[in-house]
Formats: structure tokens, sequence, C-alpha cells
């Protein structure tokens, strides 16, 4: 004690190192090891996670498609004063830039083109092969006697909105919202407007099924934590079975039992209960959509619930009834705190897988059970439009951030716990 | 004995080098009945050497698009329709073909220079007989009736099709029907005459559905592909009825991934798109031939379906015979590549309104 009070130089090792330095070398050996050992996850997390992440919010945005085939053409274009048809000039670099592209290049850009105005695609294929037999102008009237698409300046003033390399148009595409011809956010027409009621019923089925898979899984879930155990690993089993059968055998089942001619509704009808011409509509539209959903995700709800109530221990319950609470006081004001981290988990778990679910509402949701990630596969898969799929997806993704903040600040994140 | 080792490892890689000059194909479809008759069809008889896997796709180019950009192209034939043989051949896609041998024999001519001629499917409407014991659906107009024929009907989650037929069944003559769409009023028109549906449909997406649907009971008409039906009443004995009118012609081909095993690719779809392959095809799925002079084949070597219980004539079970032809529509591959997302957006807000 006293001899370290009298020294003032630093310590030094054995072999004339002082200790600070000599410890720093060992512990940066050390962290340079745990690195090691961890890098290969986070390489595996980057290349398979964030980049594809990256990869899409860049493509969300992007808006090169076009720019880099007719450069010249949106050069002169800007001086336009969206008035009538644009002058000669316009008409003529349209003419060589298509004329002289790479075909390739063309039918990438007349897809682009064609989600801002519905014709383009055709439009410019088959002018460019026309367009080889005309060597000099006047072009304007030229290009208008092979197409008269050319003199409708709808088709002009739908460029308008993809003059620059980036454009926010696939966001606003993906609110029912669009640029015009000056750039100006305006409403989309009103037979268009589908994805903000999309948006809506997709927050409303996933926090129905959120809702419903609570109320059920929370007392099965009990059963399971409280049930002695030979009772309780046949319950449990009961709740993995389905969990381990293949989603479109148990999707295919429900439609089996829910249809109109199916097993509910001949039920009822044969024990006179409803008559035969006033069966169920059950199936094929959102209220489908919700009950096969609720089965689906019901195991990710029961399973962190359970291993959170198999934590609680019974003395709690007993020693509330022991100073006289009612049961229902009891279970109200000492198990159900105990059990929130477990209802959290299994809320926010319910809720995120439920919110881009896709393939249930394509095989059960038939008129109105359609949810954001159908229309994220079907822009995917037939129109090409990956820029808008790539929006859709970064506002779920938003989405989720805002809702997992909001969890924090009102509940905390470190009270969530899967067991 | 080094010697030997070298001859040895020579040896082997000149054979390594030597097998790999036919390189093996990967040929994607829609799966079912349907791979099941281009398996028995084409890979079946094919012998010049590739061996060939089948894979199954739900169509669409997004894997096809997501594999080319990527580099990493494990596709080489691939069974499209037909806007999208036209937006993956203009995109850089697919690989151009040779298209001399077939181009004269084609009942319409091809719809880009990257595919090989299949067969023809329509929409075609159809009900149980049983359903109907007295007066008979007989046209797209009874099917677009609910006061005639009371029932519920069976239609498909996307537009195809359905808005052509609405408008045939509003009095569109067939021939005029992409004029008539092509104009805003039209779109218009085909919606209303859906509306007037709308409380009595009960949607499909999967291709065995409407089917079930009419089986069962659950609808008394449905739209369905026309081999579907066909396959339920040639092989299983279903009672259904088709109706013959307005049906939507869509065609099928075969295209080529730039990127994959070119070479053996193209070999292949020349062997899928003869004459007689396509007439081969037809033994097993009542599909149209696309070329002209399969017909022919087919109707001199009738019966020609084969089933378990001896061959059946297949010509009455066709989307193609002149009879029916008269009465169909052909559908647009370039309306649907220019007017598709909108028309779909649309319907989907008619869907869930």
């Amino acid at each position: 004690m006293n001899q370290s009070q009298t020294s003032t130089g630093p310590i030094l090792t054995t072999d004339g190192i002082p200790l600070k330095v000599s410890l720093k070398k060992a512990e940066r050996i050390n962290k340079i090891r745990a690195f090691l050992l961890v890098l290969p996850l986070l390489a595996f997390i980057l290349i398979t996670f964030l980049v594809p992440i990256g990869d899409m919010l860049a493509r969300s945005v992007d808006d090169r498609q076009i720019n880099t085939v007719f450069p010249k053409t949106f050069e002169v274009y800007k001086k336009w004063d969206r008035q009538g048809l644009p002058s000669e000039e316009v008409y003529k670099t349209m003419f060589f830039e298509l004329k002289n592209s790479e075909g390739y290049a063309v039918g990438k850009a007349s897809t682009r083109m064609n989600y801002s105005k519905s014709g383009w695609k055709s439009l410019l294929k088959k002018s460019k092969r026309k367009f080889k037999k005309i060597e000099e102008g006047p072009f304007k009237e030229k290009m208008i006697a092979t197409d008269k698409k050319w003199a409708d300046p709808e088709y002009w003033l739908a460029l308008g909105q993809m003059v620059d390399p980036t454009t926010m148009g696939y966001y606003l595409n993906a609110v029912d919202l669009k640029y015009d011809s000056s750039k100006n956010i305006v409403q989309q027409k009103e037979n268009r407007r589908i994805y903000n009621k999309t948006w809506i019923k997709t927050f409303k089925v996933s926090l129905l099924v959120t809702l419903f898979c609570l109320l059920l899984g929370y007392p099965i879930s009990y059963l399971l934590a409280t049930l002695p155990m030979k009772y309780s690993n046949l319950l449990m089993i009961c709740v993995l079975l389905p969990f381990w059968t293949s989603l479109l055998v148990r999707t295919v089942a429900w439609m089996v039992m829910l249809q109109q001619k199916g097993v509910l509704n001949n039920l009822l009808v044969m024990s006179n209960l409803i008559a035969d011409e006033n069966r169920f509509q059950l199936m094929y539209n959102q209220t489908a959509v919700v009950i096969v959903m609720t089965q689906i995700l019901l195991p990710f709800m029961v399973l962190p619930l359970y291993s959170v109530m198999k934590t609680i221990s019974p003395t709690y319950m007993r020693a509330a009834l022991n100073l006289g609470a009612s049961p229902m006081h009891a279970f109200y004001k000492i198990y159900m705190p105990n059990s929130v981290p477990g209802v959290s988990a299994g809320c926010l778990l319910v809720f995120i897988i439920a919110i881009g679910y896709y393939i249930t509402p394509e095989l059960v949701g038939g008129k109105d059970g359609q949810m954001v990630g159908n229309w994220i596969a079907y822009h995917l898969k037939t129109t090409l439009n990956w820029g808008l799929c790539a929006s859709l997806g970064a506002i779920l993704l938003a989405m989720m951030t805002v809702l997992y903040w909001a969890y924090n600040k009102i509940v905390g994140i470190e009270n969530i716990k899967l067991g | 004995m080094r010697k030997a080792i070298k001859a040895a490892f020579f040896g082997l890689i000149s054979m390594a080098f030597v097998g790999s000059a036919i390189a093996d194909i990967t040929f994607v479809s829609w799966g079912g009945a349907y791979t099941a008759s281009q398996q028995k069809a084409y890979i079946d008889t094919y012998s010049k050497g590739s061996s060939i896997t089948v894979e199954n796709y739900n169509g669409g180019l997004g894997e096809i698009k997501a594999q080319v950009e990527a580099g990493n192209v494990t596709w080489d034939v691939v069974d499209v329709l037909p806007d999208q043989a036209i937006t993956g051949c203009d995109e850089g896609l697919f690989v151009k073909v040779d298209q001399s041998e077939f181009i004269n024999d084609m009942v319409v001519p091809p719809v880009s220079d990257c595919v090989v001629p299949q067969i023809f499917w329509a929409y075609t409407a159809f009900y149980d007989k049983a359903a109907f014991p007295g007066k008979k659906p007989k046209n797209i107009k009874d099917f677009f009736d609910v006061k005639k024929f009371p029932g519920k009907r069976g239609i498909h989650t996307w537009a195809n099709a359905l808005i052509e037929m609405a408008l045939v069944a509003d009095g569109v003559k067939a021939s005029k029907v992409y004029e008539v769409m092509s104009t805003p009023e039209g779109i218009d028109r085909a919606f209303a005459k859906l509306d007037t549906i709308k409380d009595h449909v009960v949607f499909w997406s999967a291709g065995s559905k409407p089917l079930e649907l009419v089986s069962s009971g659950e609808v008394v008409m449905a739209l369905a592909y026309n081999g579907r039906i066909g396959a339920a009443i040639l092989s299983e004995g279903k009672n259904f009825e088709y109706i013959w009118d307005a049906t939507v012609l869509e065609q099928e081909y075969l295209v080529a991934i730039k990127g994959g095993n070119e070479k053996e690719a193209l070999e292949f779809m020349a062997h899928a798109s003869t004459a007689e392959s396509n007439a081969e095809q037809a033994k097993y799925i009542p599909y149209g031939p696309m070329r002209k002079s399969s017909i022919g084949i087919i109707k001199k070597g009738e019966p020609w379906f084969i089933t378990s219980s001896g061959n059946i004539d297949i010509l009455p079970h066709m989307p193609t015979t002149p009879k029916v032809l008269k009465r169909a529509v052909i559908g647009d591959p370039v309306w649907w590549a220019d007017n598709g997302a909108e028309v779909h957006e649309r319907f989907g807000a008619w869907k869930g309104s």
C-alpha cells in the first residue's frame, strides 16, 4: 500500500515494458482473436443481409435506365415549356437517339417509360423498326406519320417525370401519388388508387392476426406452463405438430373446411342452424386470410409466451392468494405483469411475420384479401417494375423500424424475452 | 511410371473436355400435366446427347432477369407466355433464334425473334352438365347473365382475358375487342360489365382450382385453362361441358436464356418445335399446336389422345379448330405488354372495392 503511493514512475513488467502497454498488447491480440471468430458471421450478414437491403434501397430511387439511353433528348426536353407538342428539335434528337441506340437498352428504357404512360413500350419498339427507312426531316411530321401516338402530348408529358437520374417516383407510386409533367406531386388517377387501401388492409389484417393469436395463445401457454409434465408434453406436441406440417397443406386444409360447400358450412346446414342458401362466405376473402393466418402463426405466439411463463414461479401466485387477493386480482396484479416480456416478444414476432405474408393471402385472399406482399410479387414477376417493389419493401422496412423504436420507447426493448 | 501417370492425367483431362462438349440443359416449365406432356413428347424423344433436367416455375421474368443480371444462369430453356417472350427478347434476356424452319407454318406469326412455337391454350368457360338439367348456357353472354343462369361464377384473380370476355358479352365483336380496349371508354365498358357479376364471383389463382369449384358445386360456371378442363373430362371422366365462345387464346413459346448453355438449348428447341413434335404433344394434353401442319398430322392420326383405356379423338377438345377459332379472341400480347400494369392495378382496385 505504502509502496504504491510512493512510486511515481509507471509500473514496469519484468522485461522493462510498461505494464499498461503490455496489457494493451495482450488485450489487442485477444480482441483480434475474438473478431476473427465472429468474422465469418459478420461477412455472412454483410453479404446476405446488408448488401441486398442496400441494393434494394438504391433501386427504389434509381432512374438511370432511361437517362443513359436518351441523354441528349432530355437535355433539349428540359427547355420545352410543356405546352402543346415539343419542338422539331426534341423530335429530331429523340429520333436519332432511338434510331442509333442499342436494341436492348431501348427495351429496358421502354419498360421504364411504360410505367409512366402505358403504350410507350410498343411505340418505341415499332418506331425503332420504322425509323430505319427515314433518312431526313422534317422529323416531327414523319414520326407522327409512322405512329399517331407521337402526336399525343400525354406521351411527351410523361417523360417529364423521368428527367433526373434519381427519382422519388416509385415511393410516390407506392402511396397512390405521382409526379405530373413538371414534377409536382399529384394524386394518382382514381381507378388506379390501390396501394393506400392495401397498406391499411395489410395493417388491419396483421393487427387482427396478432390480437387473435394472443387471445388464443395466452390460455394455451398458461396451460402448458402449469400442467404436470405428462399432459403438457402432449399439449406441446399438439402445438408443434401443425408447426411442422407444410404451410401449403394447412392452407389447403382450411380451404376444404371453410368453403361454401365445405365441412363447416355443411355441418351448419345439416344441423339446421342456417338455411342452405345462406351459407357463410368464409373463403376467398379477408375473413379467410385472418382465420388461416391466425392458425398458421399461432406457434410463434405460444412458444415465447410458454418459455416466459415457465419461468414465473408458482410461489408468487400462491403468496398473492395467501395474502388475501382474489384469484382474478392475483392473476391481474402478479401473473400478467410477469408475462409481459413473453407477450411483447410473441406479438412483435407474429406482427412482423404477418405484415410481409404472401402465400396465404394469395391462395385464400380472393377478392379483398390481397396484402402488400402480393403486389410486390406481382410487380417482381410480371411487370418487372423492381423500383416499385423496392420502394414497397423499403416502406415496410421503415414501418417496422418505427414500430420497433416506438416499442422501445413505450415498453423498453430489454423487456422482450424469448426464453 | 511417371510417364504412365502423366498419360493418365492428360487422358483424364481430355476426357473431361470431351465429356463437357455436350452440356446438360435445364428445362423449365409450369409443372403438372403440361410439363408431363412436354416430357413425353420432347424430352423422352430427344437423342442429341444432352441430358435434360426439368424444373418448375410459376411464370414471370423475375427469376430469369435475376439470373442474367447476376451472371449466374442455371436455366437454359424456359417455357414462356407471349408478353414475357416480347419483354425478355427486347431486354436481351433471351437468345435470338433462326425461325426460317417454321415461320411460314404458324397459325399466328411469332411474337418475337427469340421464340420457337409450342401450343395455344385458351381461357375457356365451362360448367358441369348436372348443374343445368334444363336450359344450358351456350355463350359468354350467358356466363355474364346471372338472371338467366343464377349461381356463382369462378374467375381468375388477374385481368387478362376477363376484359376481353366482358366486352364480347357486352356485344363487341371478337375481332374488334382490342380496338375497343385501346380507348379509355372501352376499358370502362368492360369494368361496367364485370360489375354486373361482381357479387356472384369466386376468385381462383391456381389452375386446378376452377375444376374443384365446379365439381364441388361451389360455383355453377367457371373460367379455366382449356387443357385442364380437357384433362378432367378425358382422364377423370368428369361431366363437364365447354362453352366455346369468346375463348381467349394465349400463346406459349420456348426461349433460350442468354448466358446458359445456348448451343445445346437451341438444338433442343429445334427438336421441340417441329410439326411432328408439336403434334406429338397433343397425344398427352388437349392444347392446340401452333404449327398449321401439326393439325393435319393429328387429323390423319385420330384417335390421337392416349388414355389407359384406349385412344380418344382429341380435336373436339382443341381450342384451335376452325369452328372454335371463328368465335375466339386471339390474345394480343403487345396490348397487354403496354397496358397490363395499368389495367391490373385497376382490376385490383375493382376486386377490393
